[in-house]
């Protein structure tokens, strides 16, 4: 989408970041590293750590008075925290299909 | 790229913002202070902002001020020389204050794009959900 009104003006458009179409598996190629959805959760989670693990590192530092920044370590608490909810969001969806397929009946 | 670029970009503005105020006290700090004609008068501070090609902003260096001062005739100073000058610093009082109103308020804004950050986050989060 380009907007010509104000690119004339010197504007450069923003490009937005494409976030998640490379990690979405196409039915041709999937993707290389864990497409199937056990691996997926695996690596969300591996992530998650160390998301975690980096706040928990900026709290050390809060605690022991050497963090410079205090934005620092409230940014990583936030992400590690969606970061969480995410996860267990995507747990929540998996275990609500197994569920919905064990209710199947059958015969 | 990750799914987390508003809050790193709001991260980088933080900082940024939070250097400028370091600068801004500092030089309010040294505002009146008062050095011999023959050494250096306190330089203000001047932090200069730079666009990150992808995306945010960097501190790209601390500019400093007149290391002149102000030649001020005071004879009875502990310090001041044969001609009874001395050397104040070269802080101007008002802009420093103002400056500092507006480097507060860009870090509150920053703030503020990292709760909107958090609300969209969450609103995907709710994406499917009954």
């Amino acid at each position: 989408m380009s907007v010509s009104g104000i690119e004339a003006a010197g504007f450069t458009p923003y490009v937005a970041p494409q976030v998640g179409v490379q990690s979405t598996p196409s039915p041709q190629a999937p993707s290389a590293p864990n497409a199937d959805f056990g691996g997926m959760v695996l690596d969300g989670i591996e992530r998650l750590e160390g998301v975690q693990d980096r706040a928990d590192g900026l709290a050390a530092q809060a605690a022991a008075g050497t963090l410079s920044n205090i934005h620092d370590y409230t940014m990583a608490a936030t992400e590690a925290s969606v970061t969480t909810q995410l996860t267990v969001a995507v747990r929540n969806k998996a275990v609500e299909a197994f569920t919905e397929i064990m209710r199947m009946q059958v015969g | 790229m990750g799914a987390f670029e508003m809050l790193r970009i709001a991260n980088t503005s933080l900082g940024m913002h939070q250097t400028w105020l370091d600068a801004l006290g500092n030089n309010i700090a040294n505002a009146n202070d008062v050095t011999s004609t023959d050494q250096k008068a306190f330089q203000a501070q001047m932090v200069t902002a730079q666009a990150r090609p992808d995306g945010g902003v960097d501190v790209s260096g601390i500019a400093l001020g007149s290391a002149e001062g102000i030649l001020t005739y005071a004879p009875d100073h502990p310090l001041a020389d044969a001609d009874g000058m001395v050397r104040a610093a070269a802080v101007d009082m008002p802009r420093q204050m103002s400056q500092l109103i507006i480097a507060q308020r860009g870090f509150q804004a920053s703030v503020q794009t990292t709760k909107t950050a958090q609300d969209v986050y969450s609103s995907a989060l709710q994406i499917g959900r009954p």
